[in-house]
């Protein structure tokens, strides 16, 4: 049982995901309640296949959930909507249309007046460091600032919670430190609630305020960790790396998560030795 | 992307760069009519070495000659006319019903499997092969044409609009969705600019076969156009009409498809770096 | 699983199965309903039941068949040599690019002209009949084979052809054992499209008279409104259309060339 309260943005209670296949349906994940607070930033650990994409889209109301029940706001989730926008690991900007149009293309969608559409987008532009690229398309960016312009558009068509699929993961590790030290501090300046999941345990103490861990698949959410935040600025990494709290932070993550991949290749082995000796 | 243009070089003398640029430009275009001339320059030669009559074979100075006449009385004009004006306005009427039908057949699992079976059983069908029955129903007239030419074109629209919608990635519709798009919306904004590529190939296409329709259908219906121009001739034994003729449809389809549909294609699709090229 | 639901699971799976045959049944119901309520004359639209009986009467004397036969013994004869000269002409063309660059607006031209365009003028010099058929459908299938050809020729990566060369192959051995293969899903969906688009241009060239063939059979069917033999030639052309391609030309296609995971139809040239 959760406790909801109005500052509560996302209650999942009693959440249970099975899919329908060939061979009769399958469990997705275990039993999972949590509630994200608004203004939280919530990450979700843990092994492949755990189903943390599957509770992301339930989230979202791209699926609906065989069992429990989802809501935002108080309201029950029923399909997707600006109130809970999404940022994926793949591209879903349009190759077609520049970024200046991409990102303004929420604020175009709820009607709202060109010219205050134009401020809002340039001022986000500003924030993710693409002036001088508004008119390009997708096509002639790099992936990492293919990547800006997905989280900028979402964050411009301002929805209430912003649930990212692990959106860096398709991007080298470079860029990726400095991708997410940049949305660090666009969260911090624009107070947003956020759900974000990974498989990286240092993204997720880095970025969260609140790190969950998940158990491998059917997942159920085993741990959930507060992390101090530092700095009102956003955290950087070099800070971050050196702040030995922090660290401790991470450490105690990955030990529980490690746990988790290492019973999970155990039950691999296992299933493969069955199969191979029936 | 910028394309280079030959603008002025600062302090060149007198212009000598850009004179270059455009002379090379020219010499370009007047490369693609060397294996022409090479083929007049063999017709001349049997021509006139072979002796044949004249309803069999003719020099293309005759045909030139015929065809100048032709255009000056405005009557090359007018088959030219009929012909251009039956294409375009059935390309616009194919795009109004095929694009919706492909569409709705790319997007629906159901509209794709009740119709998909019977649209490819109407593709083996030619235009030509109903034109008997419609002249029956609509006689010889124009809009017996009218109607084998928008069956021929429809086909490859409505097939690659299908195509193109299903390229489509579900995830811009749901990256669209979250955004707070309904349904009118994301076919607006991601399925239709998503498919246009797929589609302007299928325009190009369905192009081609509805030209080549459309001389046919004139050759049988007989109210005007080249088809009408040349199969016409064929009674009198005007071979030089005939050519003549052939030469036109050729050089026609070709300006049509050269300098109007493919720079549609490239400026639409190239520009959003959609195109493999 | 409880009755009810594996019934109903059983009719749904029956309805899926049996919606293709939807638009086909569509048209037979309008067929019928126009019949009875606006009493079209015979040559308008021939009631059912004509059609059918026609197509028994047709089939019983043996003249169907016989049409049939004219008809596919032309396309074989116009698509083998298609199909022959179509990829000889379109290796030599596309392993030079010299060649190749001299050539292409010539082919561009003549395709823009391939087919029916030719028949006054083939009229003229070859006459009508089984000829005149014969020269559009290899006009009509050289064009789409060749494209194929050329096209398939060209995107054999060189790097497959200068492996061999290396290997001490000879000019001939590199075409043999690397060009070819790479270029055959190319070619074969070219012949695919090639003989489906030769199928309809053979309605065409057979308009002006040959002697038999179920594009004859509809023209003649023309002169004498007999509208019942003109829909039942369109028919049997579209069936036939399409139980070849899907029954012989997709397996063979599918058994090579997607099998070797090598293009998509929407890839080569239609």
């Amino acid at each position: 049982m959760t406790t909801a309260n109005s500052a509560s943005k996302i209650v999942v209670s009693g959440f249970r995901h099975f899919f329908d296949t060939e061979d009769g349906p399958v469990q997705a994940t275990g039993e999972i309640d949590l509630t994200i607070r608004a203004g939280e930033f919530v990450t979700l650990v843990g092994p492949s296949g755990c189903g943390k994409t599957t509770l992301l889209k339930a989230i979202a109301g791209f699926i609906r959930p065989t069992e429990g029940t989802i809501y935002c706001d108080g309201k029950p989730v029923s399909g997707p909507a600006r109130e809970r926008g999404v940022v994926f690991q793949e591209l879903a900007i349009l190759p077609w249309r520049t970024v200046r149009r991409n990102i303004g293309h929420g604020l175009e969608i709820a009607g709202i007046p060109k010219a205050e559409r134009e401020q809002k987008v340039a001022r986000l532009i500003d924030l993710i460091g693409l002036r001088g690229f508004e008119h390009r398309y997708p096509h002639e960016l790099s992936g990492g600032m293919r990547q800006r312009v997905a989280v900028a558009r979402t964050w411009a068509a301002d929805p209430d919670v912003i649930l990212m699929d692990e959106p860096f993961a398709a991007v080298d590790a470079m860029t990726r430190l400095t991708l997410q030290e940049e949305l660090g501090r666009l969260c911090a300046a624009t107070r947003k609630t956020v759900f974000f999941i990974t498989h990286s345990v240092e993204e997720a103490v880095f970025l969260g305020d609140r790190v969950l861990v998940m158990t491998r698949r059917p997942g159920i959410i085993k741990a959930r960790i507060e992390v101090p935040r530092r700095s009102l600025g956003g955290r950087d990494w070099e800070t971050f790396t050196a702040d030995p709290e922090m660290q401790n932070i991470a450490e105690q993550v990955l030990r529980l998560v490690r746990a988790e991949r290492g019973a999970a290749e155990a039950e691999e082995k296992r299933e493969a030795g069955a199969a191979a000796s029936s | 992307m910028s394309t280079a243009s030959a603008r002025p070089h600062a302090g060149s003398p007198s212009g000598l760069r850009p004179g270059l640029l455009v002379a090379s430009r020219w010499l370009g275009n007047v490369k693609i009519l060397i294996p022409f001339a090479a083929l007049v320059v063999i017709w001349s030669a049997i021509q006139a070495v072979g002796h044949f009559p004249e309803r069999v074979l003719v020099s293309p100075s005759r045909v030139w000659d015929t065809m100048l006449l032709l255009f000056s009385h405005g009557i090359l004009v007018e088959y030219i006319r009929t012909s251009i004006a039956m294409i375009f306005v059935a390309t616009a009427i194919s795009l109004a019903i095929g694009v919706p039908l492909g569409f709705l057949v790319g997007s629906n699992r159901y509209a794709a499997r009740a119709l998909e079976t019977f649209l490819r059983y109407l593709q083996g069908i030619s235009g030509i092969a109903w034109l008997p029955l419609v002249v029956i129903w609509f006689g010889f007239t124009h809009l017996t044409t009218l109607a084998i030419v928008i069956y021929t074109l429809a086909v490859p629209i409505i097939f690659n609009t299908m195509t193109g919608v299903r390229a489509v990635p579900e995830l811009y519709a749901l990256g669209l969705r979250s955004l707070g798009a309904g349904r009118l919306r994301v076919i607006r904004d991601v399925y239709l600019p998503g498919a246009l590529p797929s589609i302007m190939v299928g325009l190009r296409l369905g192009m081609g076969y509805g030209w080549r329709a459309l001389i046919a259908a004139e050759m049988l219906v007989r109210q005007g156009g080249l088809g009408d121009l040349i199969f016409g001739a064929r009674t009198s034994g005007q071979i030089d009409r005939i050519i003549g003729g052939m030469i036109v449809i050729g050089a026609l389809y070709i300006i049509i498809d050269r300098l109007l549909v493919q720079p549609l294609e490239n400026l639409t699709i190239a520009r959003w770096g959609l195109l493999r090229k | 699983m409880d009755p009810a639901s594996f019934a109903g699971r059983a009719v749904s799976r029956l309805a899926w199965k049996a919606m293709p045959a939807v638009p086909f049944v569509v048209v037979l119901l309008a067929w019928i309903v126009l019949w009875e309520v606006f009493h079209p004359s015979k040559e308008t639209l021939p009631p059912i039941r004509d059609v059918l009986s026609t197509i028994h009467d047709l089939a019983a004397s043996g003249q169907l068949a016989q049409n049939v036969l004219a008809s596919v013994y032309r396309l074989l004869l116009g698509s083998v040599l298609g199909i022959l000269t179509g990829v000889a002409g379109g290796f030599l063309v596309g392993l030079n690019r010299a060649i190749a660059q001299m050539l292409n607006p010539l082919v561009v031209f003549f395709n823009a002209i391939s087919g029916i365009v030719w028949l006054p003028l083939m009229i003229a010099w070859i006459g009508i009949g089984t000829a005149l058929a014969v020269f559009l459908i290899w006009n009509t299938v050289f064009f789409i084979v060749f494209q194929n050809t050329v096209l398939g020729v060209q995107l054999v990566p060189e790097a497959l052809e200068n492996g061999v060369r290396s290997l001490g192959g000879s000019r001939w051995e590199t075409l043999r054992s690397v060009t070819l293969p790479g270029a055959l899903p190319y070619i074969l969906t070219g012949i695919r499209s090639g003989l489906g688009f030769g199928w309809r241009a053979l309605i065409a060239a057979e308009l002006v008279g040959a002697a038999s063939g179920l594009g004859t059979m509809i023209f003649d069917a023309a002169e004498f409104h007999r509208s019942d033999i003109i829909i039942t030639g369109c028919l049997i052309i579209g069936a036939i259309a399409m139980a070849v391609d899907r029954w012989l030309l997709l397996p063979i296609e599918r058994r090579t060339v997607r099998r070797w995971g090598l293009i998509s139809d929407a890839e080569a040239k239609h």
